[in-house]
C-alpha cells in the first residue's frame, strides 16, 4: 500500500526517501572519472538544481510574471487601455454584492461537484467493463478516448445541434417512440440547461477517467480477489474492499485533475448557453470573461478568476493531505 | 498625453495637406491619382497595414474587401494584410490587443466598442467629419457610438439592421396583406398564426444579436427606457412593465416557446425549416433561403419593426472602423480608410453585401442595389429609427456593462419564465442602478 | 484481473448490454457528427425527416471545408505546434519528475507544490499578461506565441506524473549502476529514463490532447488565418454570424480528431500499461 500511494505524492518525496539513498551516493568511487562538470553534477542539489532549471525557467518567464500581474488586477480598477489604480478588496466586495455572481459561485461548485462524480462513477463502471477480455477490445478502447480528443469547441457545437429547440434529434426519437408529445427544450430552462451542461462534461471528460482507472485496475492482484472470493465475499464486497482501496491513489489524482479543469470550466458553457437563459448557468469562466472581455472590466473580470484561487488551493491542500494521511 | 496629442497634431497638418489633394482628385473622379498624390510622402517602402475585421455573414463581402484591401495596397505600395474572425471572438483580441500596445493598425468596431476603447484608439475626428461633408451627417446611432467625449474614435463603417423576416403567404391566410405596422396589430395577426400552429419566433436566451434587438426595441416601443438623458435610471415605469406584460403575453399566443433557449442562430434554422412564420433577423435568413431554399425565399417578406405607444425603434449598434492608438502607420490607415469610404469603393463593397449592410449616411439610401430587390427595403430604411445601448443617454461602457449582464433580455426571459412583471422590472432596476453605478 | 465468464446469459446483464449502451451513449455524438457532415442541407434544416441516416450522402461539406478554409494548413499548423510543445513540456517534466522524485536537497517538497500550483491559475485571467510576455519575446503571431505557453499548463501535469514513475522503479537498480562505475547522470539517463518510457508516453498523450484542443491562446495568440490552429480556424471562419455551416464544421472536427484517435489507438494499449505502472509499488 504504502509504495502505491508514495509515488503520486510530492510532499512525501522527502519523508518517504529510503534511508539507504545518501550513503550510497557518498560510497560511489569517483575517482575513475574526470574532475569537471560530471564531477560538479554528482552532488544532488547542484545536479538538482541543473534538471530543474528548464522547468523552472519557462514557469517563471512565463507563468511568475502574468500571475502577479494578474493579481495586481484584482484588486485594481483597470479597465481596457487605462491604467488602473489600487481599490483594495472593492471588486471583491462588489462581487458579493453582485446577484449574477452569487448564481455563477453556485453554479460552479454544482458543475463541478455533480460532474466530477459523475466522472469518477461512470469512469469506474467503463473502466471495469473494459478490464473483461473481449473482440476489438483494442479499438473500442481507442474509440473511447474520441471524445476527449475531439476540439470542445467543436464537439459542443455538435451537442447544442442535437439540444436544438427545433432540431433536437433527442425530441425526435422520444416522440417518435411516443414518450413524449410536447417537445422538451433542453437549454430553455436553467435546471435543465445546468443537467445538460454537466452531462456534455462527463461525456467529454468520463474517457480520461476510463482509460486512467483502466490502468489502475489492471495492477490490482487476481490473488487478492480470489482470495476474498473463498472467503465468501460477493462482487460488491470484492471491488468495494478490494478493488477500490488498491487504485484509490491514481483515483484521487485523476480526480484532483479533474476537478480542477472542471472548476475553471470555460469553453463549454460559452458555447453551449454563454450563461444563459436568465443567467441561471453562467460559472466563474464565463462571467469572468463576460465582464473582463465584453464590458473591458478586467479588474474586476480578474477578481472573479480569482476567486477560484483560494478555493482551488484549499482542495488542493485537502487532498494531499487526505492522500498523505492513507499513506 | 501630451506626447501623444503633439503627435496627432502632426499628424494632423500632414493630414490636412494630403486631404487637400485629396479631395481635389477625387472631384474630377480619379481615386488612383488620390492614392498616388500621398504615396510619395507618405508611405516609405515596407510600410504595413494589418487590418482585424469580423467573418461576414456574407463569404461575397469578406472577398470583395480582401480585394479592395490588396487594391489599396497596389496603389499606395502597402503590404496590406486582413485577418477575419467570428464577432465573438473579437473582443479578447481587441483587449489583448489595446494591453500589449501591438497588434492591427486597424480594427472593426461593433456598436458601443469605440467608447469601451476610447482609450486605445486614435482620433479620427478629420476623417469622419469629411466623409459626413461629403455624404450628408451619419445616422444618429452611427454617430453617437462613434464620437467618445467629442472626438470620433471611428469611422462609421455600416449598420447590420434587424428586420421582421415573415412569410407573406401564411401572413395572408391569417388575414394580413402586410406585415403589422403596430405592435397591437402584430399580436392579433400572431394570435391567428399560433393557432395554425404557424407561430413567431424570438430568441431570449444569452446571445449577442436577437435577443437584445425585442428587449431593446420592444422596450422604447412602449415609452420605457434603461436611463434617462443624464444617465440616471428609469427602468421601473408602467411603460416598461406594459411591454413585459405584452412580451409574456406575445409569448404564449404569438411566439413559439423554443425561444428561451434560442441563440442567434436558431430563428434562421426555425424558419428555414418552415416552424415558424417570422422573426427578428438580418437579412442573412433571405439570403441562405435564396441560394438553398428558393421556394421559402420566394414567399419571404421583410416588414417594420412594429410601432408601439412610444414610437418606433431599432436597437441598432452599426459599425465602425478604428485606427489604433498604438498603432505606428496610423497615417496609412486613414488613408486606406479614407479610400475605402471614397464612393467608388464603398459603392462595390455595399453591392456586394447585397442589402445586408446599410451605410452610415443617407447619401447609400440611394444606391441601385436597392432598385434590385424591393424585399429589402425595410433594411434601406431602418437606421432611420436605429437606436443604441443606453438610448436616450450616451453609449458609455456602463451600457455595455448592462449589455453583457443581459438585464434587460433576463428580465423578460424572467417575466416569461413566471415572475410577475412588476418583479422582473423592479429585478431589472436593482441590476442596473449597479451598473450605472 | 482475471475475468472469469460466467453463464452467456449472465454475461449478457452483466457486460455486453452495459459495454453497448456505454459504447453507444460514447459515441453517438460522433455519430452525428458523422451525419451531419455527409448530409446534404436540404435534410439538415428538414425537422419531419428522420435524423438518423440519409439517402443521399454527399462530401460537399468536405469539399466545401477545404475551398472555403485553409483546412490542411491548419491541420499542419496544429500538429507542429502540439508535438513541439509537447516535447518541450515532457523534456522539462522528465527531468524535473526526477529530480524532485530522486533527489535529496532542500527545496524539493515545496518546488513540488510550486510547480502543481501553476496549474491552478485560471487562463482566462492570465493571457492578458501573458500577452505582454509574447511580445518581449516578439514571437506573437508565430507558432512559438502558443509552443512557449502552453508548457504553462502542460509541465506542471508532466512532472507529476512522471515525478509518480521515478517513485515506482526501485532505486537500487540505479545505485546497481553506480557501484559499477555509472555516473549520476549515465544512471539517469541510461537507467531510470528508459524504465520511465510508459510514463512519458502518458504524459505525452495528455500534453498532445491538451495542446490540440487549446482556445483562449490560440485566438488571442495566433492572428493570421495561415497560422490558425484547427479549432480556432474552424470555429472562426466557419460560423459566420448568425449563420453556422454546420456540414463543414462537422467534418472540421472529425478530420481534426479521427486521425489522432488512430493514432492513439496504437498507444493505448501502451498507454494502459504505461499508467499502470504508476501504481504499481
Amino acid at each position: 500500500m504504502a509504495n502505491q500511494i508514495e509515488p503520486i505524492l510530492a510532499k512525501s518525496a522527502t519523508t518517504g526517501a529510503p534511508a539507504i539513498a545518501a550513503p550510497v551516493v557518498v560510497a560511489v568511487p569517483q575517482s575513475r572519472r574526470p574532475r569537471g562538470l560530471g564531477h560538479f553534477l554528482e552532488q544532488e542539489h547542484i545536479l538538482a538544481g541543473a534538471l530543474l532549471a528548464p522547468t523552472l525557467v519557462i514557469l517563471t518567464l512565463f507563468i511568475a510574471y502574468p500571475f502577479v500581474l494578474g493579481i495586481w488586477l484584482a484588486v485594481s480598477d483597470k479597465v481596457v487601455g487605462r491604467p488602473g489604480n489600487f481599490v483594495g478588496l472593492h471588486n471583491f466586495w462588489v462581487n458579493l454584492n453582485d446577484t449574477i455572481f452569487l448564481r455563477a459561485f453556485q453554479n460552479t461548485f454544482v458543475y463541478t461537484f455533480i460532474a466530477t462524480v459523475l466522472k469518477l462513477a461512470l469512469g469506474m463502471g467503463a473502466a471495469l467493463l473494459l478490464n473483461h477480455h473481449f473482440r476489438f477490445k483494442r479499438i473500442v478502447r481507442a474509440g473511447m478516448l474520441l471524445p476527449w480528443i475531439v476540439p470542445t469547441v467543436l464537439s459542443t457545437l455538435a451537442w447544442q445541434w442535437m439540444f436544438d429547440a427545433t432540431f433536437s434529434v433527442f425530441n425526435w426519437t422520444l416522440m417518435n417512440v411516443g414518450l413524449i408529445s410536447q417537445r422538451i427544450l433542453w437549454l430553455g430552462d436553467g435546471t435543465m440547461a445546468m443537467g445538460c451542461l454537466v452531462l456534455v462534461n462527463v461525456w467529454r471528460g468520463m474517457p480520461f477517467f476510463a482509460i486512467t482507472l483502466l490502468a489502475g485496475l489492471q495492477t490490482v492482484n487476481p490473488d487478492l480477489h480470489e482470495a476474498a472470493e473463498i472467503d465468501g465475499a460477493n462482487a460488491w464486497q470484492r471491488f468495494w474492499r478490494v478493488t477500490l482501496p488498491l487504485i484509490k491513489p491514481i483515483m484521487l489524482v485523476v480526480v484532483l485533475f479533474s476537478m480542477i479543469a472542471t472548476f475553471a470550466d470555460f469553453q463549454l458553457i460559452y458555447v453551449l448557453t454563454r450563461g444563459g437563459p436568465y443567467s441561471s448557468t453562467h460559472v466563474f469562466g464565463t462571467y469572468a470573461y463576460e465582464i473582463a472581455m465584453r464590458a473591458a472590466k478586467l479588474g474586476q473580470g480578474a477578481s472573479i478568476s480569482l476567486f477560484l484561487f483560494p478555493f482551488l488551493l484549499m482542495i488542493i491542500v485537502f487532498q494531499l493531505w487526505y492522500i498523505r494521511r492513507s499513506d | 498625453m501630451i506626447n501623444l496629442g503633439g503627435v496627432t497634431r502632426l499628424d494632423r497638418r500632414a493630414f490636412l495637406r494630403v486631404a487637400g489633394a485629396a479631395t481635389g482628385a477625387a472631384a474630377v473622379g480619379g481615386i488612383p491619382e488620390i492614392v498616388r498624390a500621398q504615396k510619395a510622402p507618405s508611405f516609405p517602402k515596407g510600410t504595413k497595414l494589418n487590418i482585424l475585421e469580423w467573418v461576414s455573414f456574407v463569404p461575397a463581402s469578406d472577398v470583395e474587401f480582401k480585394r479592395l484591401a490588396a487594391e489599396f495596397g497596389k496603389l499606395a505600395g502597402v503590404d496590406v494584410t486582413v485577418d477575419l474572425i467570428n464577432m465573438n471572438d473579437l473582443n479578447p483580441r481587441i483587449a489583448s490587443a489595446i494591453e500589449t500596445k501591438s497588434g492591427p493598425d486597424i480594427i472593426m468596431m461593433i456598436s458601443n466598442w469605440p467608447h469601451l476603447y476610447a482609450d486605445g484608439l486614435a482620433d479620427v475626428d478629420d476623417l469622419a467629419e469629411e466623409i459626413a461633408k461629403r455624404d450628408g451627417a451619419y445616422y444618429e446611432h452611427n454617430k453617437k457610438v462613434s464620437v467618445v467625449g467629442g472626438s470620433w474614435k471611428a469611422v462609421p463603417l455600416c449598420s447590420v439592421p434587424s428586420t421582421w423576416a415573415y412569410r407573406e403567404d401564411w401572413f395572408k391566410e391569417a388575414g394580413a396583406s402586410k406585415f403589422p405596422d403596430t405592435w397591437d396589430e402584430w399580436r392579433k395577426v400572431g394570435i391567428a398564426l399560433k393557432k395554425k400552429n404557424q407561430p413567431m419566433g424570438q430568441a431570449f436566451g444569452h446571445s449577442l444579436g436577437d435577443p437584445n434587438n425585442w428587449a431593446y426595441s420592444v422596450t422604447w416601443g412602449f415609452g420605457g427606457s434603461e436611463i434617462d438623458h443624464s444617465g440616471k435610471v428609469i427602468i421601473n415605469s408602467k411603460e416598461t412593465i406594459e411591454a413585459v406584460k405584452f412580451t409574456v403575453a406575445a409569448w404564449k399566443d404569438c411566439l413559439d416557446e423554443g425561444g428561451l433557449a434560442w441563440d442567434d442562430s436558431s430563428n434562421n434554422r426555425a424558419y428555414l425549416a418552415g416552424t415558424i412564420s417570422g422573426t427578428i433577423n438580418g437579412a442573412s435568413i433571405y439570403f441562405v433561403a435564396k441560394r438553398q431554399f428558393p421556394d421559402i425565399a420566394k414567399v419571404t417578406g421583410h416588414g417594420h419593426m412594429p410601432k408601439g405607444p412610444g414610437g418606433r425603434f431599432y436597437n441598432i449598434g452599426g459599425q465602425g472602423r478604428a485606427v489604433m492608438k498604438y498603432s505606428k502607420n496610423q497615417q496609412v490607415a486613414k488613408e486606406f480608410l479614407r479610400w475605402f469610404m471614397d464612393r467608388p469603393q464603398y459603392d462595390k463593397w455595399m453591392a456586394a453585401n447585397d442589402g445586408y449592410t446599410v451605410g452610415p449616411t443617407p447619401y447609400w439610401e440611394r444606391h441601385p442595389l436597392w432598385e434590385k430587390d424591393p424585399k429589402l427595403i425595410p433594411f434601406r430604411e431602418a437606421s432611420k429609427f436605429g437606436r443604441w445601448p443606453g438610448y436616450p443617454g450616451t453609449p458609455s461602457r456602463k451600457a455595455s456593462e448592462a449589455l453583457v449582464k443581459y438585464i434587460l433580455v433576463d428580465m423578460y426571459a424572467q417575466a416569461i419564465k413566471g415572475m410577475k412583471a412588476e418583479d422582473a422590472v423592479k429585478w431589472a432596476e436593482s441590476e442596473l442602478k449597479k451598473a450605472y453605478a | 484481473m482475471a475475468v472469469r465468464y460466467g453463464s452467456p446469459l449472465k454475461r449478457a446483464v452483466t457486460f455486453y448490454i452495459p459495454l453497448t449502451v456505454m459504447v453507444g451513449a460514447t459515441l453517438f455524438p460522433f455519430y452525428w457528427m458523422v451525419i451531419t457532415s455527409i448530409r446534404p442541407d436540404s435534410e439538415l434544416y428538414n425537422v419531419k425527416m428522420n435524423p438518423f441516416f440519409t439517402l443521399h450522402p454527399t462530401f460537399k461539406h468536405f469539399q466545401d471545408l477545404f475551398e472555403l478554409t485553409m483546412f490542411p494548413q491548419w491541420a499542419w499548423n496544429t500538429l507542429f505546434i502540439a508535438v513541439v510543445s509537447t516535447g518541450i513540456s515532457l523534456f522539462c517534466g522528465l527531468l524535473a519528475g526526477y529530480a524532485l522524485a530522486r533527489l535529496q536537497f532542500r527545496w524539493a517538497p515545496s518546488l513540488g507544490t510550486v510547480i502543481f500550483i501553476t496549474y491552478l491559475v485560471p487562463p482566462t485571467l492570465l493571457f492578458i499578461p501573458l500577452g505582454d510576455v509574447v511580445k518581449a519575446f516578439g514571437i506573437g503571431d508565430t507558432p512559438w506565441a502558443v509552443i512557449l505557453t502552453y508548457p504553462t499548463f502542460l509541465i506542471p501535469f508532466c512532472t507529476w506524473l512522471l515525478m509518480g514513475y521515478f517513485k515506482t522503479i526501485p532505486r537500487e537498480i540505479e545505485d546497481c549502476a553506480r557501484i559499477d562505475g555509472a555516473s549520476r547522470i549515465q544512471a539517469m539517463v541510461r537507467i531510470s529514463f528508459p524504465l520511465a518510457v510508459p510514463g512519458i508516453l502518458s504524459a505525452g498523450i495528455f500534453a498532445f490532447t491538451l495542446s490540440w484542443n487549446e482556445f483562449l491562446y490560440a485566438l488571442v495568440f495566433l492572428s493570421s488565418p495561415q497560422q490558425k490552429t484547427i479549432p480556432i480556424g474552424v470555429f472562426t471562419e466557419l460560423v459566420r454570424g448568425d449563420v453556422f455551416y454546420w456540414g463543414p464544421l462537422m467534418a472540421g472536427a472529425l478530420l481534426g480528431s479521427i486521425p489522432v484517435a488512430l493514432v492513439y489507438s496504437f498507444f493505448v494499449e501502451h498507454y494502459v500499461t504505461a499508467l499502470t505502472g504508476a501504481v504499481k509499488g
